[in-house]
């Protein structure tokens, strides 16, 4: 968040001035909630669904609170002082809370309990509403300014409301459906997908780390190293999984002793191969510049008070380069998320399998099934190690 | 990259004008040369996949797919570009300064939504084809765009644009002659990194129905015919490298010139 430091301080307390920020949130709300399809319903899930407004969905008591709560929270950012700020964060978490009773109400309205395999799917406005609310979050956050660790205990309590919500009386939700046709699989394949990732992520941060220091020493080696990896970024992800199957398969067959190792041309070895190659850049990277970018002075001064070599580097150097080195830590891991939902393709399992076999019987519940949890996944640990990367700052969370 | 880095790089490379061209060319011509010559390196892939029935892609030409590529990641780059710039201008005005904190981390967490997953999430709502590849390419290349747009525009000395305006210059010709002249090497350096990103990531596209490059590589995993996939691999890592080249002769093109005048 490097970024965020060069950021003028936040305006706070400023009586006059509305926060346009939020007013403009919140009138995008309003149009999302009026505009757009709230909900849909399908008869089964291969058929795609009708959409339904705002008016249908939830009646009109239900449309007239969702727009009275989003008209508040624009009322609220007119006067922005501390005190509206807080109660603008209170609506922003109470319309989160409310969001999953909707669904309810709508599913109470729009469907059939005659027919057993109708499902109500989630409609564009809904997702924007969500979306636009995370947006609040984020500003409040920063009108406010909390700490990173407020928003994601809201979210965490939030989505334990939502999953409790899901749990016990959202059966219609074609999402609910999807995940109770297949919970072990889904658990089984998030498992997969976290083990693949952190295995992956922790090789590469030690061979970063070496490649980094080994950099330091040998100034030759760095040119050369950082071409190979820079040319490793343009293969496409697609590409180098391809590529590792054939030479793979090549050796699981020859070599006896790596075939025994769990050594194949399909599954977790070619993906872990291909994950480490791409996060290396980021890791190398990121490393060798925080060791480089700790001022000479401080480092000149670490020795003037009689610090040996080692002591500066344990004491003085890693310590300070260490939010530089969280980043790139945070990038890789974010980054290989992402990338081991490809290795799907090549038998890895993960959460990509429930992508890619949505996309082939084109049901897209079970797409959306396999994606958000990806999204979410990605959303906490860029949240979690940035988090962290604040606190190891020099001089601790401010 | 700070203003520094910039000068000391910019002091530091000499290439004449004529050199300047000669890696992106270079670049090119072998992409040419790929695509015109693979038909015909029959024996060549054979040597790969001894066993397979074809060894070249044939369900569709590869200028075609290389066109369709381009296509896609140029689309995507031009909305990209436009709203990217766009945005770093409008928050770094008096007017949109509100917008500033909320557009850094939006922009930030653009970069987290997983490309496969803003795929995965997007074709129910936009159907199967080219339209899901774009919008998710448009959502990763954002961040580089914006964050260096920020950065370019912020790191102009405060002092020029105080005399710009004591020359009487109004608001748009400083912000046309004066900042975006001066920050445009940085901002050429997102635009880079955002392209060179996209150009990897556009293959993802085929796996839901957006014929690209991408294509050849699916068709080998799913066959497993390798000879495919180097094909797909190595026309997208040389598209890749053109472009990154072409991009870097241009920024040292422009910070010439400014070093210059």
């Amino acid at each position: 968040m490097s970024l965020l430091d060069a950021l003028p301080a936040p305006r706070l307390g400023r009586g006059s001035y509305p926060n346009v920020v939020l007013v403009s949130l919140s009138a995008v709300m309003l149009a999302a909630i009026w505009g757009l399809d709230a909900v849909s319903m399908a008869p089964n899930r291969i058929v795609q669904g009708t959409g339904a407004g705002v008016m249908e969905a939830l009646g009109w008591p239900g449309a007239l609170l969702a727009s009275l709560l989003v008209l508040a929270l624009g009322a609220l950012a007119f006067r922005p002082n501390p005190t509206n700020y807080s109660a603008a964060l209170g609506v922003v978490v109470l319309i989160l809370a409310l969001m999953p009773f909707g669904l309810m109400v709508a599913g109470h309205f729009l469907i059939d309990p005659a027919l057993p395999q109708a499902r109500l799917g989630i409609g564009a406005g809904y997702w924007v509403v969500l979306f636009v609310l995370l947006l609040c979050l984020i500003e409040l956050r920063l009108r406010l300014a909390l700490t990173r660790l407020w928003p994601m205990l809201i979210l965490a309590g939030v989505g334990l409301l939502w999953w409790l919500c899901a749990w016990l009386w959202l059966g219609d939700l074609a999402l609910v459906q999807e995940y109770r046709a297949r919970d072990q699989q889904l658990i089984r394949a998030v498992g997969q997908h976290v083990v693949l990732v952190s295995v992956a992520v922790s090789i590469s941060v030690v061979l970063g780390t070496l490649l980094a220091l080994l950099m330091r020493r040998y100034a030759r080696l760095q040119k050369g190293a950082f071409a190979i990896l820079n040319f490793l970024q343009t293969i496409p992800s697609l590409a180098l999984f391809g590529l590792l199957l054939a030479p793979l398969a090549w050796l699981s067959a020859n070599v006896p002793v790596l075939a025994k190792l769990g050594v194949s041309g399909i599954g977790n070895t070619p993906a872990l191969i291909a994950l480490v190659a791409y996060s290396l850049l980021p890791m190398v990277r990121n490393t060798y510049i925080a060791l480089e970018e700790v001022s000479a002075d401080t480092l000149e001064a670490a020795s003037a008070m009689g610090m040996r070599a080692s002591q500066r580097f344990w004491q003085v150097r890693l310590p300070l380069a260490l939010p530089v080195l969280l980043e790139g830590v945070r990038i890789t891991t974010v980054q290989a998320i992402g990338l081991t939902a490809v290795a799907a393709l090549i038998g890895a399992g993960g959460l990509g399998t429930f992508i890619f076999q949505g996309l082939g019987q084109a049901a897209m519940d079970m797409v959306l099934l396999g994606a958000l949890p990806i999204l979410i996944l990605a959303l906490l640990v860029d949240a979690a190690l940035g988090a962290l990367a604040e606190a190891l700052r020099p001089g601790g969370v401010q | 990259m700070t203003h520094s880095a910039t000068r000391r790089s910019a002091g530091g490379v000499h290439v004449t004008q004529d050199h300047l061209w000669m890696r992106p060319l270079f670049w090119g011509v072998l992409l040419c040369i790929c695509v015109a010559g693979i038909p015909y390196a029959d024996a060549l892939f054979r040597w790969l996949e001894p066993d397979a029935r074809q060894v070249i892609y044939q369900r569709a030409p590869f200028y075609a797919l290389l066109s369709r590529h381009l296509l896609v990641v140029g689309v995507a780059a031009v909305v990209t570009i436009a709203v990217g710039v766009a945005a770093g201008i409008a928050v770094t005005r008096k007017r949109g300064r509100d917008f500033l904190p909320l557009v850094a981390q939006l922009a930030s967490l653009g970069q987290t939504f997983p490309p496969v997953a803003v795929l995965a999430l997007a074709v129910p709502v936009l159907g199967f084809g080219t339209l899901p590849i774009i919008m998710a390419l448009m959502l990763y290349g954002l961040l580089p765009i914006v964050r260096n747009t920020l950065a370019g525009l912020q790191e102009v000395d405060a002092d020029i644009k105080m005399s710009a305006r004591a020359m009487g210059m109004t608001p748009a010709q400083i912000l046309y002659q004066v900042e975006l002249p001066l920050a445009a090497p940085v901002i050429l350096a997102g635009i880079r990194t955002s392209v060179t990103i996209n150009i990897a990531t556009a293959a993802l596209g085929a796996t839901v129905g957006a014929s690209n490059l991408g294509d050849p590589i699916i068709a080998g995993i799913i066959n497993g015919n390798m000879a495919y996939v180097v094909q797909g691999a190595l026309i997208i890592a040389l598209l890749a490298l053109t472009l990154d080249s072409l991009f870097d002769s241009m920024q040292t093109r422009w910070r010439q010139r400014l070093s210059s005048s």
